[in-house]
């Protein structure tokens, strides 16, 4: 029997890519006032961003209750009997508590695995299309996770924002807290790091960023997994896509854009490449 | 050497009155030193409030003798003295007056027999005297003063850069004596506000005020080297501290000693100073009500404080946070004006050592803050071209690894600084930001002090004037004219920001008028205008 995958609205994996794969995504939820969305269910990307600009309301988010868990698990283990749970990362949220404790309220002989990826957005998307790929080659529950431990640290969401605003009034800003507060517009270009959101640089235009993001793929011997997405500025994903054509396949390049829970720390305007490293380097 | 045989009370007046403007530059460096008695962070300005309650009372001194001045700014000082250091500031200026009572004017031996009695009158104040304080800083100044005159000079400016050097140096030796500064990494806080103040009076009484004006005093590197900064971040483990409580008792035949008997098992810090009339005392206590109730029985409470100790060290330990260094590398940068140095350190540097074109800092300058700054691989960003050699200098005089990324200008500067990885190594991140300064261009717009003829140009005295990466070019009446013609030598094409850093006297709104017709010409760019508050520059731009 094929294992089967879970993620969370985190991973960016598009509605239509999910359905064609296979994944089941458990959606965050995020909340203007007392209006609660679920996480690209209830509400889009581009609805997201137009209500951000419209309105003085700072969003806030919320992790999936267990019960979201509890209920995909149960759906699933009517077609399966192995699970495995691909989360964003423990340091930004606790999805992963909620995945695992609904793990001890499901009852049954159905084998659930819970992984903290570490990583966020198509860094953990990239992870999660990875094990959907093995689960559906035949892997096993073991086999798929092992792979995808050693795929973890090879994970590289590197995104380039706009501004820190977001990302230091919801408190996920970590070790990039030196990057906050410029006095000079710059664009800071942010990674995961163990978990953690991790400074890389700043720039001081859009093109410096288009060419840094580049670059940063560039450097990189073996890609297993290529994904670019965007915020607001799809002509500025297009851009890099058609540039990233020159040392990756185009059509093998996922797109997506951040979801709503994620556009609340990240904000508008802001680019991202997810690199999964190939092995062997 | 400037010679100043006495000093009158308007000397005394204007001398602390600049000396107290010099110190409310470094306040808040002085107040992150603060840990000693009670890591709360208000040193600095607490020295700042009394100095300025001291300042305001001298103008109101019947007579301007010095014996009257220096009356009138004790007792401010006794009025307005907040926190420990304050208290034993007020002191120190009871010691000052009551040597100087009496006196027209003084000369420099009368001058060191003033700073001994003040610093005589700083320990009495004090139940138990901790050494490597602001009360050793006092003493050791005061008795170099004593030395100087010894040797017969009685020039009151050498008295006074004695007992500055002194201070500097005792200062420097604080962490020596009180553990708990040897284990923050830090020198003492008292102690470095109390040198500023003897700093700026120095300063201004040799007529350095445009330096004044221009720099800042720096923090004063300890003597033992500072490896890293351990300081405690969990508020949790410590014990509470309390509260601060201070007030003014005024009554009639005050006994001081039996005062501060009686109040020496109610808290910690305990200062008890004054005359019999009118008493400050400053105390820590976990139980305010009980001490203010006990006063209440000898006379008329007036300015009573009582600050939640736990709550601004709680603050402190936020702000120490702001300020912990994150990696092992930091960056020392040379900057002029206040608007740069804010600039520079939102972008990442460590430390900033004031100077730039017509101020150059000294060798010395610039390895004090590699030595302040608790890393142990420095990049140093020179930003102006004579300053390059100067920094260059710094890396045979210390024990830490050194590297001079040769910016010649500000806007090369901020390059390097941005082009900072935060995952590269120390000298990859050289490299980088080496490579980085190479791509900008620096127009610098100032006016001509005087007439000259300079690169085939006639430059007539006030016109502006500008330069291309350091090479005079232009010469006009109005500055964006001189502005206009530079950057029309400029290849706009490949350009995609400009930043117009502004000099302290010119305005934003004249700033943002010269950016609006960059941006009508050059709708491509991003122009960015940010307030400099160089000195000597009206306009420092940046291309990249």
């Amino acid at each position: 029997m094929t294992v089967k995958i879970i993620t969370d609205s985190t991973s960016d994996i598009t509605s239509n890519l999910a359905q064609e794969l296979g994944i089941t995504v458990v959606p965050l939820t995020v909340s203007f006032g007392h209006e609660h969305f679920l996480d690209r269910v209830e509400m889009t990307t581009d609805d997201f961003y137009r209500r951000l600009a419209s309105e003085n309301i700072f969003p806030t988010t919320t992790q999936p209750s267990p019960s979201l868990f509890v209920d995909a698990y149960q759906k699933l283990a009517q077609e399966s009997d192995e699970i495995l749970v691909i989360v964003v990362s423990g340091e930004l949220s606790g999805t992963y508590q909620s995945a695992l404790s609904a793990k001890g309220m499901v009852e049954g002989k159905c084998r659930i695995e819970v992984m903290d990826s570490l990583s966020v957005a198509m860094g953990l998307g990239l992870i999660v299309i990875v094990a959907t790929k093995m689960a559906q080659s035949g892997a096993s529950l073991d086999e798929v996770a092992a792979a995808i431990k050693r795929r973890i640290p090879r994970s590289h969401p590197v995104m380039s924002f706009d501004t820190l605003k977001y990302l230091a009034k919801g408190g996920r800003i970590g070790r990039a807290q030196r990057l906050a507060g410029p006095l000079l517009k710059v664009r800071p270009v942010l990674t995961m790091r163990n978990g953690e959101v991790s400074p890389l640089t700043r720039l001081r235009s859009q093109k410096a960023s288009l060419d840094y993001l580049y670059n940063f793929v560039a450097g990189i011997a073996s890609i297993e997994e290529l994904a670019v997405e965007h915020a607001t500025t799809p002509d500025d994903a297009d851009r890099l896509v058609e540039r990233l054509s020159s040392i990756y396949p185009k059509e093998r390049i996922y797109r997506s854009t951040v979801s709503p829970v994620l556009g609340t720390y990240v904000g508008p305007n802001v680019l991202a490449v997810s690199i999964l490293e190939a092995e062997g380097k | 050497m400037k010679q100043i045989k006495s000093i009158g009370g308007q000397d005394l007046k204007e001398m602390f009155a600049a000396a107290t403007n010099w110190l409310e530059k470094s306040a808040q460096d002085i107040d992150a030193l603060n840990v000693f008695p009670v890591p709360d962070g208000d040193c600095g300005t607490n020295m700042l409030l009394t100095m300025r309650s001291s300042i305001e009372e001298a103008s109101r001194a019947p007579d301007q003798n010095i014996s009257q001045v220096a009356q009138a700014m004790a007792k401010g000082a006794l009025m307005g003295a907040r926190g420990n250091s304050g208290v034993i500031l007020s002191q120190i200026w009871r010691g000052l007056a009551q040597s100087l009572n009496e006196k027209e004017t003084i000369d420099g031996h009368e001058l060191a027999q003033a700073l001994l009695q003040a610093s005589e009158m700083a320990y009495k104040g004090l139940s138990n005297p901790v050494e490597g304080t602001i009360l050793t800083v006092m003493r050791e100044a005061a008795s170099a003063a004593q030395k100087q005159v010894a040797g017969g000079n009685g020039n009151v400016i050498s008295v006074l850069e004695a007992t500055v050097d002194a201070a500097n140096e005792s200062v420097a030796n604080t962490p020596n004596l009180l553990p708990v500064l040897r284990e923050a990494g830090v020198v003492d806080a008292g102690g470095q506000g109390l040198f500023t103040l003897l700093e700026g009076a120095l300063l201004y009484l040799r007529g350095d005020v445009e330096l004044m004006q221009f720099r800042k005093s720096r923090v004063i590197a300890s003597s033992i080297p500072v490896t890293a900064r351990p300081l405690q971040l969990s508020a949790e483990e410590e014990e509470a501290f309390g509260y601060c409580t201070e007030f003014l008792l005024k009554g009639e035949n005050l006994d001081l000693d039996k005062l501060r008997k009686k109040l020496q098992s109610k808290g910690q810090s305990l200062i008890v100073v004054g005359d019999e009339s009118t008493v400050r005392v400053h105390i820590h206590t976990l139980d305010p009500g009980n001490v203010v109730h006990y006063i209440t029985s000898l006379g008329t409470l007036h300015k009573v404080s009582i600050r939640n100790m736990d709550e601004q060290h709680e603050d402190f330990l936020t702000m120490q946070k702001g300020r912990m260094p994150a990696v092992d590398m930091a960056i020392v940068a040379v900057v002029a004006g206040d608007g740069l140095a804010d600039v520079f350190t939102s972008l990442g540097a460590s430390a900033i050592v004031p100077g730039g074109q017509t101020m150059n800092p000294s060798t010395k300058d610039i390895l004090q803050a590699v030595e302040a700054v608790p890393s142990d691989k420095i990049i140093i960003l020179p930003n102006n071209k004579n300053i390059v050699p100067t920094a260059q200098q710094v890396e045979s005089l210390t024990d830490k690894s050194i590297e001079v990324v040769p910016t010649e200008s500000v806007p090369q500067g901020a390059a390097a600084l941005l082009a900072f990885d935060y995952e590269a190594d120390f000298e990859t991140n050289a490299k980088l930001m080496t490579e980085a300064k190479s791509g900008i261009k620096t127009i610098e717009i100032t006016r001509a002090t005087r007439s000259t003829k300079l690169n085939g140009l006639a430059i007539k005295k006030k016109q502006a004037i500008g330069l291309l990466d350091g090479n005079l070019l232009a010469v006009n009446d109005e500055l964006d004219d001189v502005l206009s013609e530079l950057l029309a030598r400029i290849d706009l094409d490949k350009a995609e920001v400009i930043t117009i850093y502004y000099g302290d006297d010119t305005d934003e709104a004249e700033a943002e008028q010269v950016s609006t017709g960059i941006r009508e010409q050059h709708p491509n760019l991003q122009v960015e205008v940010v307030s400099g508050g160089q000195p000597h520059y009206n306009y420092i731009v940046s291309i990249e």
